[in-house]
């Protein structure tokens, strides 16, 4: 017997991502997936935007990593709600395990959700989380070929943070050659250079998150209830 | 290896299939679409494939897979065409431009499964 199938094989994790979006948009909640190597700066640059953002959102974490609670515990430490998953050795986070974690938080306190993702430039990327926007974290010490060699994590973004530029001048990393094969994977996608250290553009970044937070509320608004 | 990922998450889908299909019996073959810009790796994904199919429904089953090539929609020139030639950057195969949509290549689909029904 043959069985027609015709179905997307990671159909699972999109409805639970969907299902996950729709619980986001209910709640005005703007969910931003955050993606990037191991030591990009993915944490410190969280860090940095949500004290700039201080006052003007209500942010809260969900914080992915494969064991530990070390970037818990610094989200913890600026007062913010976080939950950490432990993926035990799986490299990215799937919409389940988003899923679980939202329980976790109190979701009407929040305005702001930033998902960080598990380091890693490749299977983050296949994963819907039922997030609105991603955002990569590029640090210059990577070197500038990146998008060339992972296009498929650069194709999806909605925003790209270069960060650590107070390193250019140590690096052979140059700006306009990452940008050069990032604006074909990704031609409309936002670019922000920052420095977490010296603020360096922390704040065109933490500007762009409060512009995505304020189109979530709206798009809340235009929905018929 | 988010390819293990992807082979525990097909073998789930057989599984659902068949038990929607009230169907019992041991998975023959199954057909997949794994797209040339899938970002999926055919070797790895048998490889992770083989490591979890024992003691399954799945186990000694056959895996076809198709790799559909990409296929963009040019800008420039407005044809629809397939690429050959996958290394970024992507370039319309007839006129050459760089400003092309791509309209398939990524796909990632179970297509069928071929039963040998017991009894």
């Amino acid at each position: 017997m043959k069985i027609v199938a015709a179905r997307r094989i990671l159909q699972a994790n999109e409805q639970i991502a969907a299902e996950n979006r729709a619980r986001f948009q209910a709640a005005g909640v703007f969910v931003v997936n955050i993606l990037g190597s191991p030591g990009a700066g993915k944490t410190t640059l969280l860090e940095a935007l949500f004290r700039r953002l201080q006052g003007h959102v209500r942010p809260a974490v969900i914080e992915g990593d494969i064991a530990g609670t070390i970037d818990a515990q610094r989200f913890e430490q600026l007062g913010l709600p976080v939950v950490q998953i432990n993926t035990a050795g799986a490299c990215h986070l799937d919409a389940g395990m988003v899923s679980a974690a939202v329980e976790q938080l109190e979701l009407s306190g929040v305005d702001m959700l930033a998902i960080e993702n598990v380091g890693n430039l490749v299977c983050t990327a296949d994963f819907d989380l039922g997030e609105h926007a991603r955002l990569l974290v590029l640090s210059v010490s990577e070197g500038d070929d990146k998008a060339a060699k992972y296009p498929f994590i650069f194709q999806g973004i909605q925003a790209l943070c270069i960060t650590k530029t107070d390193l250019l001048p140590h690096c052979n990393f140059h700006v306009e050659r990452l940008l050069r094969d990032f604006r074909r994977l990704a031609p409309t996608a936002a670019v922000f250079q920052v420095s977490a250290l010296t603020g360096d553009g922390i704040e065109a970044a933490a500007s762009w998150l409060q512009a995505q937070l304020a189109q979530a509320k709206l798009d809340k608004t235009a929905q018929p209830s | 290896m988010h390819e293990l990922a992807i082979a525990e998450a097909l073998i789930e889908q057989v599984k659902e299939t068949l038990a929607e299909a009230k169907c019992e019996g041991r998975v023959a073959r199954i057909e997949l679409s794994i797209g040339r810009l899938s970002g999926v790796n055919c070797e790895a994904f048998c490889f992770a494939f083989e490591l979890l199919v024992p003691g399954t429904l799945l186990e000694d089953a056959e895996v076809l897979i198709r790799q559909p090539k990409a296929r963009c929609r040019c800008q420039s020139c407005k044809a629809r065409c397939e690429i050959e030639n996958e290394e970024l950057p992507l370039v319309c195969p007839r006129c050459g431009s760089e400003e092309i949509t791509i309209e398939g290549g990524r796909e990632l689909v179970l297509q069928g499964i071929d039963v040998e029904e017991t009894g």
